[in-house]
């Protein structure tokens, strides 16, 4: 499944950058996610909660980040797997400064799912996926708003 | 320890009172705990309507039900509908037109169409073949489902 | 024959029972101190186990044991073949490859059983298979038919060089030679992907294992009791006497429950023996589309050589075909499939190789049509090819092709499922192709109707398909008929039944010999203790080998009541006859004695019986055809399509059956129903979506789409033809899988008819709103 997209945050790239490579961050951003730590440079481990429609479940997952451009673009790699499903992808996220003080993401990548959360969720996951993106981006703009940027 | 609920539910006419989980499915408990068998589970989420009952005169899907939500509700399943030495004229219409091959899903029809054809004594082909339109068959092509439920008018209108 | 009984829509006798929720069906058997069984299932569709922990589930409170392969020990093994390739055949290969009841080094499928959880309700072993932790390294898995072969692709067994399970040759005369000669070479790829079948019932199984009697009794919804019960004894190291199975009333079938052993088969079983408790299983819907069988994906290369006037001089069909993770099931499907690639045609010359190959999806075993839908698929619309390249009529190149009836038995050489050469036994063809193409008006269509609307911008098409369908396959059945003191008859047969009435058309063979009520016989199949010899309900054999099997039966006892009464009536037995429950001299209709007085006098408890006499008024009887019945059907539809939503609407379609001999006319109808329902799901509503991780992407019923009463026809218009079969005494043919045979081939024809404007070339099954948009939009 392709996910895709564009979203503008209110600050400057380094500071989006930043954010978005600071776990502590993340856990609070990520919906349903209830734990993450960076265990090495480029990987994070993290326990997330799922739900699309009527399944429901968390996930171990782990997110490698690659191909890193500070403060321009990064390649994000995750794998997952849980009681109701696995899933794996990669996508690709590019920062634009604007000119104007915001910061323009573009994000393109692809999300493999397997398991009940595959064979019964399937029409839910554009939806779910792209609300769950929304909600995460809208979560990380806060942040970077209450940080006194801006 | 689970916190068990002290149902009280009218299942054809009879009224019985037991502890249970609050997770227990009305289909799971009508079918083992009652031990009325006839109404079937064919899917558990609500698409083909096997286990279709009356849930205070009007069809409902037992398989997304609780048990607990039933507490203080009149239920009727294909049991109250009719007995073997006494059918009901909509149990007695599928005999005679062929409207059943495995009987798997007919229960869920029988209890789907009773208070349709109460609503509609005089339906029309398209009338009928919307009231099936929820309930699936993978034996009978619906064909002579649909001549039963016609078969079945005339004898409740006499 | 009287033909009293025999041809009467006769109502059914196990209805008042199903109607009244009074039936039995395996979820149904309850039973004191009865255990519950679920499982964990791997989620990829290939993956290497590294390590199970089951610790945290055993010690959830109502968990009474969890199981894996290695706690099976040495009872751990892979299941038995259920059918190897036909040793007639020569140069096959094939490797055989079947599924274990838990998974031990890798999984081969999504779906696949890697440990079961037993506990005192479903709700406490649901719960506990979440506590399982599996280790698993995903592996690249494959799935596409097409790749499978290359050198590069992962193998579903290692130990073997590639994903080829088997590879046939079979071929007819000299396909090359008669090629040479031909004006015309028509050359088409087709690609057919799988279906299921999705019974309203989900599988199940209780085992109780007795202790203390050392008795095993199984409820199964299986199609093949018998087997399951032989191959049981085998494993579990008991005789066969010790082992009942019982098929109960059955949800429907449809070829997947003949599959076995099903790992929950063996396994549940072997639980019961280990708990000394009985322990049930019953199958969710999602289970369903992952451990139950589903079939019909194959990529067809197919070449036709014609003479300029339409004549078919030869046909050559390379095909592969998806086996699944496993192949069970031997080469039944693919050798269903050549042999319905010449359809009802006389074509002299046939060559086909089938390469089977294994793809880490469920494995692959027959669906009602069972291979044959895509035989005729293929010739089908190899011959619409044809006809459209020769510019000659569609109808008139197949009736040109047609096998004509002095042409009977027809012998097409090729070896079929049955180990035998494929000869149609009779047929008529002509006559029920024409009926057919007179009760949906063809001529009136397409000279007015069609082009009416077609001028208001309707899209509106019409098709004509014929097929043959090979049916009552050997090796035998088997029956055992009775009359009771009470005058009722009670016949038991090895067989089993999922809904197709033989509890009422096999009643009926019985009423026409003993001249008893249909209602006053009583059938019961699918009980190893009441009858153990037969091997199971599959291929549309029921009113071909069983009901030639009772037929016999009930006429052996006919004989030995014809012989007794004529002692105790004093009246040679060609002056009396056998009606309403009693026997009476003809000319003398008052003088009788009932059919129960005699049965008791048959066994009496006094008295000296003379040497050779059996005690009662009991015969068993077997039938074993000499090879499979054919029958032959032609099925016409018009259709409406609107392109803008790609929905269609069938407004008019017609079954034209020739089934031979027909027992129960009511029945019959409702199984070419179910089967044209069916069918109009195979062609046009129904697929399973594999992503390329081997996941089910519609493993629901809200999103795998069977038909309801709104996809249907107005009418099924049904006509008959009824050229009995040589093959046994009473003539029948089968008609179970009739219905759903050639409905995909009838779609595509109808759809390109509807959409000539678009030009579309229709190369694959099944079809959709969805994919008839992209074919349209691409041409």
């Amino acid at each position: 499944m392709k996910l895709e997209g564009e979203y503008t945050f209110n600050g400057p790239r380094e500071e989006v950058w930043k954010i978005m490579r600071d776990p502590d961050v993340l856990v609070t951003a990520l919906p349903g996610t209830k734990s993450m730590k960076q265990v090495s440079e480029n990987e994070y481990d993290g326990e997330v909660n799922i739900r699309i429609g009527p399944i429901s479940g968390s996930f171990n997952g782990k997110l490698t980040v690659s191909n890193e451009i500070p403060p321009e673009s990064i390649t994000l790699t995750i794998e997952g797997k849980g009681k109701v499903g696995f899933l794996k992808g990669a996508g690709d996220v590019e920062l634009i400064d604007r000119g104007d003080g915001t910061t323009l993401m573009r994000y393109n990548g692809e999300v493999q799912v397997g398991g009940k959360v595959a064979s019964v969720g399937q029409r839910l996951f554009d939806t779910v996926s792209k609300s769950m993106i929304k909600q995460g981006l809208d979560k990380l703009n806060e942040t970077l708003q209450d940080r006194g940027v801006r | 320890m689970i916190n068990l609920f002290h149902l009280s539910v009218t299942v054809n006419g009879t009224l019985y009172e037991q502890e249970v989980e609050p997770r227990l499915l009305l289909s799971d408990f009508l079918r083992h705990d009652l031990g009325l068998s006839g109404t079937h589970v064919g899917c558990e989420h609500g698409v083909c309507g096997a286990c279709t009952i009356l849930f205070d005169n009007e069809p409902a899907r037992s398989c997304l039900m609780f048990a607990v939500q039933a507490h203080g509700h009149k239920v009727i399943t294909v049991e109250g509908l009719g007995t073997i030495d006494r059918l009901h004229p909509l149990q007695e219409a599928f005999w005679e037109a062929h409207g059943l091959q495995c009987g798997f899903c007919t229960p869920g029809f029988l209890t789907t169409l009773v208070p349709f054809l109460e609503k509609n004594p005089d339906p029309s082909e398209e009338e009928i073949r919307e009231a099936i339109s929820g309930n699936l068959c993978r034996c009978t092509g619906y064909q002579h489902i649909m001549d039963a439920v016609k078969l079945a008018a005339e004898k409740m209108r006499d | 024959m009287t033909k009293q009984f025999i041809g009467k829509r006769i109502k059914r006798n196990e209805d008042p029972r199903l109607l009244t929720g009074q039936a039995l069906f395996v979820d149904d058997v309850e039973i004191p101190g009865m255990l519950h069984a679920a499982f964990l299932r791997c989620d990829y569709a290939h993956a290497r186990i590294l390590s199970i922990d089951v610790s945290a589930a055993r010690e959830r409170p109502g968990v009474v044991a969890v199981f894996t392969a290695e706690d099976m020990g040495k009872d751990w093994e892979p299941g038995p073949p259920l059918v190897s390739p036909p040793p007639t055949l020569q140069g096959v290969t094939f490797h055989s490859r079947r599924q274990a009841p838990l998974v031990k080094d890798k999984v081969r499928h999504a779906g696949e059983t890697v440990a079961v959880v037993i506990a005192e309700s479903r709700y406490i072993a649901e719960d506990a298979v979440e506590d399982i932790s599996v280790e698993y390294d995903p592996l690249p898995v494959i799935v596409d038919l097409g790749k499978a072969l290359e050198p590069d692709s992962p193998l579903v067994h290692d130990d073997l060089d590639s994903n080829l399970a088997a590879h046939l040759y079979q071929q007819k005369g000299n396909y090359e030679a008669a090629k040479a000669q031909a004006d015309v070479v028509i050359k088409k790829r087709f690609y057919l992907d799988r279906g299921a079948a999705v019974a309203m019932e989900n599988r199940g199984i209780v085992a109780h294992w007795d202790e203390k009697s050392k008795q095993l009794i199984i409820w199964d919804t299986t199609q093949a009791p018998i087997a399951i019960r032989n191959g049981t004894a085998v494993r579990l190291g008991l005789s066969e006497n010790q082992v009942r199975v019982i098929a109960p009333y059955i949800g429907g079938g449809f070829g997947p429950k003949m599959m076995m052993f099903y790992p929950e088969e063996i396994l549940i079983p072997w639980v019961s023996m280990k708990l000394c408790r009985p322990v049930k299983w019953i199958e969710d819907r999602r289970e369903n589309f992952y451990a139950t069988t589903s079939e019909r994906e194959q990529l067809h290369d197919v070449e036709m050589a014609l003479t300029k006037e339409g004549r078919i001089m030869g046909l050559k069909d390379d095909f592969l075909h998806d086996t699944g993770a496993f192949d069970p099931y031997g080469l039944t499907l693919p050798l269903n499939t050549q042999c319905h690639l010449m359809g009802g045609y006389d074509i002299e010359n046939f060559s086909s190789n089938c390469t089977a190959i294994f793809t880490n999806k469920p494995i692959v075993t027959p669906v009602r049509g069972a291979g044959r839908q895509q035989g005729i698929y293929v010739i089908e619309r190899m011959v619409d090819f044809a006809a459209k390249e020769l510019a000659i009529d569609p109808l008139e190149i197949r009736k040109k092709n047609f096998i004509p009836p002095d042409a009977f038995p027809y012998n097409n050489v090729i070896v079929d499922q049955a180990f035998a050469p494929l000869i149609l036994d009779s047929g008529n063809y002509l006559p029920v192709y024409e009926k057919a193409v007179e009760m949906i008006g063809y001529e009136q269509f397409v000279k007015e109707e069609q082009p009416r609307l077609r001028a208001e911008g309707k899209h509106v098409g019409i098709a004509i398909t014929p097929f043959i369908e090979t049916t009552g396959v050997g090796p035998y059945e088997g029956a055992r008929v009775q009359i009771e003191t009470s005058g009722k008859v009670y016949v038991s047969s090895g067989y089993s039944t999922q809904g197709q009435g033989h509890f009422t058309s096999f009643a009926q063979i019985v009423s026409e010999q003993l001249g008893v009520a249909v209602s006053d016989v009583r059938i019961v199949t699918g009980d190893t203790a009441e009858f153990h010899w037969g091997t199971g309900t599959f291929a549309s054999r029921g009113a071909v080998v069983v009901g030639n099997a009772v037929h016999a039966a009930a006429s052996a006892v006919r004989q030995k009541v014809l012989k007794l009464a004529s002692k105790v009536l004093a009246t040679p037995e060609d002056a009396l006859e056998l009606e309403d429950g009693k026997v009476r001299i003809a000319d003398i209709p008052h003088t009788s004695i009932s059919l129960g007085e005699l049965a008791a006098l048959a066994n009496p408890l006094r008295g000296a019986v003379e040497p050779g006499t059996e005690p009662g008024l009991e015969a068993t009887d077997y039938f074993g055809p000499q090879y499979g019945a054919t029958a032959f059907g032609t099925h016409a539809m018009i259709i409406e399509v609107d392109t803008e939503t790609m929905m269609i609407e069938i407004k008019r379609y017609i079954a034209v059956e020739d089934c031979g001999r027909v027992l129960n006319p009511l029945i019959v109808d409702g199984q070419i129903h179910g089967g044209v329902s069916m069918g109009i799901g195979n062609a046009y509503y129904e697929k399973l979506h594999f992503d390329e991780n081997g996941q089910i992407l519609n493993a629901s019923l809200a999103d795998y789409l069977i038909v309801t009463a709104y996809e249907m026809p107005p009418r099924i218009e049904i006509g008959h033809g009824e050229t009995l079969s040589p093959l046994s005494k009473l003539g029948t043919k089968g008609v179970g899988e009739a219905g759903a045979i050639p409905v995909p081939a009838l779609f595509a024809q109808a759809l390109e008819n509807a959409l000539l404007d678009y030009d579309l070339e229709i190369l694959e099954t099944p079809l959709s709103p969805n994919r008839l948009f992209e074919l349209l939009y691409k041409s």
